[in-house]
């Protein structure tokens, strides 16, 4: 496609999902799963209603509303980053178990007595950095590294073993059980506010060591050889892209548990709508990653009410036909 | 194989020739040494299980409150607390290591047993929806047995059947992780009771299983493990290419159908009474097949592997934190996660490519 119809796409794109963005965040106010009408919630969002209806609107799913923001920026833009560097389609940090590894970190932590936000915030993105630079060696391996089906398997080896520990440390130690159940589920609703505050810088530095490197990805797209050529240091490249998915997966891992499938099907969607090219599908990622999220929550407050599902049992039923669809594509698409 | 330079003439080396009647059998001499070492194992780690724990007893202890003699209390503790759970540990065991060995043949990938592509969380799924979300008169069993079946229908037709390598097991791994976001939707639904009840069956665990589920699982093991042996011989050809094995004279469809059949028997089985302890089914068919010298299909040895491995596994999950009781699903991930990393990484080339 010429490179006017290309940015013509992309912008219809952007607008299209900013929109849906837009809606969906104003659906997430007025649904729930409280016995609250619709109607009473808009009263409530204009400022007028019962003090109750207030706070369920503006102290409950408000800040989840951002929440889920935040966290599917985040993981849209890791998982678009993490297949372009590993040039992998089925690379996303659940599946590979960064999440797992991640939540892992807090929960060791927890274990042996952190318990303030911004200490959890600096385990996760440490433990997110450890299973990412597991992934790069893994790729780098003969043999296991370029098949991308396998990878996926040993991501999935790690995470059990990584859940096995958690276990066991749960039914060792019933003092901090319940804290650690709260880190091993992912799930939007009932995290402190203050999240908030560590998550912003947390997204922003992730994106900015993310956004660094999309040329260079772009270019390593076309071959290492060609992009070295162009004057790119692939090595430099993979290492700085993988940290700033580390930052990004940690930060989201830490404010809103391991979400399993976000970063693959978000990913998934902006190829199919704007191509492979890596410079295109971030920005369109960083809109349909809040959208996935905010659907998945509002589906998750719905679905059982009056109960609440975790959410990664929504992304999970969303993402396993994708996950599907992807690998039965007769041939793997190589990024 | 080498061609023995003795000039036997009834027996090729490393096998036993026996004629009973007008029949004429191949025994692998090794595969007997190699269950005979199994199967005593088993044994010494059963009568371990029995008399271990607390209170602990000593060996001719055992063997009197087995007799029924004896204090009362070790009597009635032997009798119903550790014997069955023993009993159910074994045949569990010995259910999935069987189903993992065929399953893993049939696709002729070490890494396709039923618990990576899915069919434990099939079964799993369906069974924790029959004591929560749909009280219906059917038994757990029954129901894990359908869970099984359509879990494995999904992970065959939709990843081609098995014969795509990797494709196939990471279709099964969706299949799986669909199933597990079912599992987890209808425990989030139910009160605290029933989802409290239905816990066992999402970690794998032999505490306190159902006596009518073993029951269930003796029987099924009692039918399958004669035709899964029956099934070998065609297995063994089905270790090739397609065209070998029709050139050879297998129905290889008919072949592939009756052993997924078994296959999905045993699991749904076992499951209903262990939970989804998934890296038996794994780990025990390698442990078989490294004993008895990667020859043949080893059915018999895969089933005590599998026996030796669970009740092992159950040993150490009820002693090593005691008082605290660690379910014996998270000690076979334990061991068996870092193992199936090794295969995964370590060799470049596998089976089925």
């Amino acid at each position: 496609m010429s490179k006017r119809r290309g940015r013509q796409l992309l912008h219809r794109t952007a607008i299209a999902g900013a929109g849906l963005a837009g809606v969906l965040m104003f659906a997430s106010m007025l649904l729930g799963a409280g016995n609250l009408t619709p109607l009473e919630s808009l009263h409530a969002l204009l400022g007028q209603g019962s003090e109750d209806h207030r706070f369920i609107v503006f102290e409950l799913r408000w800040p989840r509303t951002i929440l889920a923001i935040l966290v599917g920026v985040a993981l849209g833009a890791a998982g678009t980053i993490m297949q372009a560097a590993t040039r992998n389609p089925l690379a996303e940090p659940g599946l590979l178990g960064v999440s797992a590894g991640a939540s892992f970190a807090v929960v060791l932590a927890i274990y042996y007595g952190a318990d303030t936000a911004g200490v959890h915030f600096g385990i996760a993105i440490l433990g997110a950095l450890v299973g990412c630079f597991l992934v790069l060696l893994t790729t780098q391996m003969r043999g296991a590294g370029n098949d991308p089906v396998r990878l996926v398997l040993a991501g999935a080896a790690f995470s059990s073993i990584l859940m096995s520990i958690t276990t066991l440390i749960l039914l060792h130690d019933q003092r901090t059980a319940d804290e650690i159940r709260f880190w091993v589920i992912g799930a939007l609703g009932g995290r402190p506010v203050s999240n908030l505050q560590w998550a912003v810088p947390g997204l922003l530095a992730g994106l900015a060591m993310v956004g660094a490197t999309v040329a260079a990805l772009a270019a390593m797209s076309l071959g290492e050889k060609v992009a070295m050529g162009l004057g790119h240091k692939p090595v430099f490249t993979r290492i700085l892209a993988m940290t700033g998915v580390a930052v990004l997966v940690g930060t989201a891992t830490a404010a809103a548990g391991p979400i399993a499938f976000a970063g693959l099907i978000v990913p998934y969607f902006a190829r199919r709508l704007v191509g492979p090219d890596v410079r295109r599908a971030l920005p369109i990622a960083m809109l349909i990653g809040p959208c996935v999220l905010l659907l998945a929550d509002i589906l998750s407050r719905l679905a059982v009410r009056p109960y609440e599902l975790p959410i990664g049992i929504v992304t999970a039923c969303i993402g396993a036909p994708v996950l599907i669809a992807v690998v039965r594509s007769h041939r793997l698409p190589r990024l | 194989m080498k061609t023995s330079t003795t000039p036997t003439r009834d027996a090729p080396q490393g096998f036993w020739l026996l004629r009973p009647g007008s029949l004429s059998l191949l025994v692998s001499r090794r595969g007997v040494w190699a269950g005979l070492l199994l199967a005593l194992m088993t044994a010494l780690v059963g009568v371990g299980n029995l008399s271990f724990g607390t209170p602990s007893l000593t060996p001719d202890q055992v063997l009197a409150a087995l007799a029924g003699a004896g204090d009362p209390f070790n009597v009635f503790m032997l009798h119903e607390l550790r014997l069955p759970r023993l009993t159910a540990g074994i045949l569990s065991g010995a259910a999935l290591g069987v189903g993992g060995c065929l399953l893993q043949t049939l696709a002729r990938n070490r890494l396709a047993t039923p618990g990576i592509i899915g069919i434990d969380d099939g079964a799993t799924a369906f069974a924790v929806a029959s004591i929560v979300a749909v009280p219906t008169s059917l038994a757990p069993p029954m129901l894990a047995l359908v869970g099984a079946a359509t879990a494995a229908a999904l992970a065959f037709g939709l990843g081609g059947g098995g014969s795509r390598g990797y494709r196939f097991i990471v279709v099964g791994i969706a299949v799986g992780a669909l199933f597990g976001a079912l599992t987890n939707f209808m425990l989030a639904r139910t009160d605290i009771d029933s989802a409290n009840l239905a816990y066992p069956w999402t970690v794998g665990s032999l505490n306190a299983r159902a006596p009518s589920t073993v029951v269930v699982l003796a029987a099924c093991l009692v039918i399958c493990l004669p035709i899964a042996k029956a099934l070998g011989r065609q297995l063994q050809l089905l270790r090739f290419s397609d065209a070998v094995a029709i050139g050879l004279g297998t129905h290889v469809r008919h072949t592939r159908l009756a052993i997924l059949v078994v296959t999905v028997f045993l699991t749904a089985t076992a499951v209903a009474v262990a939970g989804p302890v998934g890296l038996v089914s794994l780990v025990a068919p390698e442990v078989a097949r490294h004993l008895t010298g990667h020859r043949g299909v080893p059915i018999i040895n895969s089933a005590l592997a599998g026996a030796l491995l669970m009740t092992a596994a159950d040993w150490v999950g009820r002693t090593a934190f005691a008082p605290v009781e660690i379910p014996v699903g998270v000690i076979t991930a334990i061991v068996g996660g870092p193992y199936l990393l090794w295969i995964l990484l370590r060799e470049p080339r596998m089976t089925g490519r």
